[in-house]
């Protein structure tokens, strides 16, 4: 999981454009600017890229914090 | 100027007045943030805090006819940075919180401000481009415990001890400029449209005979102020009129909109089409999970209100939708749908009481009812904009025999029934943001991997219209997921979210005239499949 972490943030520092971004497993879209629901997808395009993993489009939308992101990250990628 | 023609500052308006006639105590906004915290604020806490703003702002130097950029996204502060800017008459220019770096810097050099108020999270996009705006002195950051340098500075630790009483002269000439309120254009650079502190009795009276607002009831306007219904309808007019509002900090959310709603009683709500059309795609279930039985009255702009979504509202609120219009340069609603007319589902409705529409032909002459136009009006109403900063011929050319041409066709029909039709220009109408294709083209050209690039908009059943971008890359490079979110990253920091293209398509060429220019028709008619008309005067 922490390797799913350190990787991931690197990705939202990369889309958000900003090199001080922390992300936990609560952090939702209100903590963190510029997420909504238009740079989202952006962020889901750059989450498959980086783990080579694929989104469906319910899963796209059903995440409620970091924390499921990862959580569904890791699924996959066993 | 005799004093006769002086008119009222709108924040004395806005906020001063309340105090002035010992109404201070009473709540002015009852603010729910994104984590749904609620605050009640009142007059009298905008007026102190407005004040120390405008004390601050004095400090500096700054006064009439300097501009001060806003760059927060809802939240009290951008209210109370608005009313503190007003005090001291200089220009606020309350820019969106999603603008990339080239977005704010065109904005930015264009209206030269001596001072913009921001937060922690937004700051690094002034930074980078801060070397480029020699004339921006002070970044005012509302959530700094300490001053950076002697540019970036913490807001709070300035206003601690800053006096909360400020002296301005209540009245001043019509014609002072209040406000900037950027619009795309086809082409250029966005265009700084210059609203004055003379027009807010339009601002008043269009509220009062559009939305009719009594006494308890409550109203929820969900525009960010950094569109001009955000600031006209959220905050100057409701303010002012003494009107019991709620303003919501968060994002477009479906549940959570339609729980405010429920929970906060709302009987007054001003929205969007495309929120409406976002709440169409909801489970019935979940729409009817909630009670909007103190709903009462539904109003909407930005976009064309379609048929569909009219009949969609009747059935789920059991009220009617009514569409407004209105335009960053008119300043306020000009046709709408409202009480005592009964509402023709798809048509913008009536103009209101005091002005004056037309449809006309490219001369200027009317055409018959029914037939397709430009849709004007007679000049000279009170909120009308006063001018395109630093561009005197693009406002000269929006005038013809004294006619203000909105660059929107419409036609009317035989009982005065406006319809909307299109622009009659490049500008994409998309969520009802208004993108200038060159924004998005010049933000797309930045990358390497992009030789050349089309943007156009077409027709779109939830976003009104959606953007596409038309992509040549050079011999040997490939289009890949890639490349696609290193273009759609670009254009979200660059320009904005908002601008990101729904569709890219690779072409082998753009289609342009023998002058360059692109030729958006041929792409458009490509797009839809349909004929492209003359190409005569398309390049080899």
């Amino acid at each position: 999981m922490e390797e799913i972490y350190r990787k991931l943030v690197m990705v939202f520092r990369e889309v958000f454009d900003d090199e001080k971004i922390q992300i936990f497993s609560q952090t939702t879209s209100n903590d963190i600017e510029g997420w909504d629901s238009l740079s989202h997808m952006n962020l889901m395009i750059a989450v498959e890229l980086a783990f080579g993993i694929e989104f469906t489009q319910r899963e796209m939308t059903s995440f409620a914090n970091v924390g499921e992101l990862v959580d569904c990250i890791h699924r996959k990628m066993d | 100027m005799s004093d006769n023609h002086l008119v009222e500052n709108i924040a004395y308006q806005c906020v001063t007045k309340h105090i002035h006639m010992g109404m201070g105590d009473q709540t002015a906004i009852r603010w729910l943030a994104a984590s749904h915290e609620q605050q009640e604020i009142s007059y009298l806490e905008l007026e102190i805090l407005s004040n120390q703003i405008a004390n601050l702002l004095r400090s500096f130097g700054i006064g009439a006819g300097d501009c001060v950029s806003v760059f927060l996204p809802r939240t009290p502060e951008l209210i109370t940075s608005f009313l503190g800017i007003l005090k001291v008459q200089a220009i606020s220019c309350v820019l969106f919180s999603t603008f990339g770096e080239n977005a704010l810097l065109d904005r930015l050099l264009d209206n030269s401000a001596r001072a913009i108020i921001t937060k922690k999270s937004l700051l690094r996009r002034i930074q980078n481009i801060q070397y480029l705006l020699p004339k921006l002195e002070k970044i005012l950051v509302i959530d700094l415990d300490e001053h950076i340098d002697n540019h970036v500075l913490s807001l709070p630790v300035l206003l601690n001890g800053t006096p909360d009483t400020f002296e301005y002269p209540a009245r001043l000439s019509p014609d002072t400029p209040a406000f900037l309120q950027y619009t795309s254009g086809s082409t250029g650079k966005p265009k700084g449209v210059i609203h004055v502190h003379g027009g807010i009795s339009a601002m008043l009276d269009s509220m009062t005979e559009v939305m009719d607002i009594q006494e308890g009831e409550l109203y929820w306007c969900t525009a960010d102020p950094a569109w001009i219904t955000g600031l006209v309808y959220g905050v100057i007019a409701p303010l002012t009129l003494g009107v019991d509002q709620i303003q919501y900090g968060g994002a477009f959310h479906a549940v959570q909109w339609l729980g405010i709603l429920q929970d906060y009683s709302v009987n007054v709500w001003y929205t969007a089409p495309t929120a409406l059309r976002m709440l169409m795609q909801e489970d019935e279930q979940v729409l009817r999970a909630y009670d909007y039985s103190q709903l009462r009255k539904i109003f909407s702009v930005g976009e064309p209100l379609n048929a569909e979504i009219y009949h969609w509202g009747k059935r789920i609120f059991t009220q009617e939708i009514n569409d407004t219009f209105f335009q960053s340069e008119t300043g306020t609603i000009m046709i709408a749908n409202r009480p005592g007319i009964p509402i023709r589902p798809g048509s913008m409705g009536k103009p209101l009481s005091y002005i004056n529409a037309y449809i006309l032909d490219e001369s200027g002459q009317p055409v018959p009812a029914k037939q397709q136009g430009h849709l004007c009006f007679q000049a000279g109403w009170n909120s009308m904009f006063r001018g395109y900063l630093n561009k005197a011929e693009a406002y000269g050319e929006k005038f013809r025999n004294g006619y203000y041409f909105t660059g929107d066709l419409a036609w009317q029909d035989g009982d005065g029934y406006f319809w909307y039709v299109g622009r009659a220009d490049d500008v994409i109408n998309t969520a009802g943001h208004l993108v200038g294709p060159f924004e998005v083209e010049s933000a797309l050209l930045e990358i390497d991997e992009i030789m050349d690039v089309a943007v156009i908009g077409v027709p779109d059943p939830i976003l009104h219209e959606k953007i596409i971008a038309f992509i040549c890359l050079p011999n040997g490079q490939e289009w890949d997921r890639g490349l696609e979110l290193k273009c759609r990253v670009n254009i979200s920091n660059r320009v904005s979210t908002v601008a990101i293209p729904q569709e890219f398509h690779v072409v082998e060429k753009i289609p342009k005239n023998k002058s360059g220019k692109i030729l958006r028709r041929v792409l458009k008619a490509w797009y839809q499949g349909k004929d492209p008309g003359d190409l005569s005067t398309m390049e080899d």
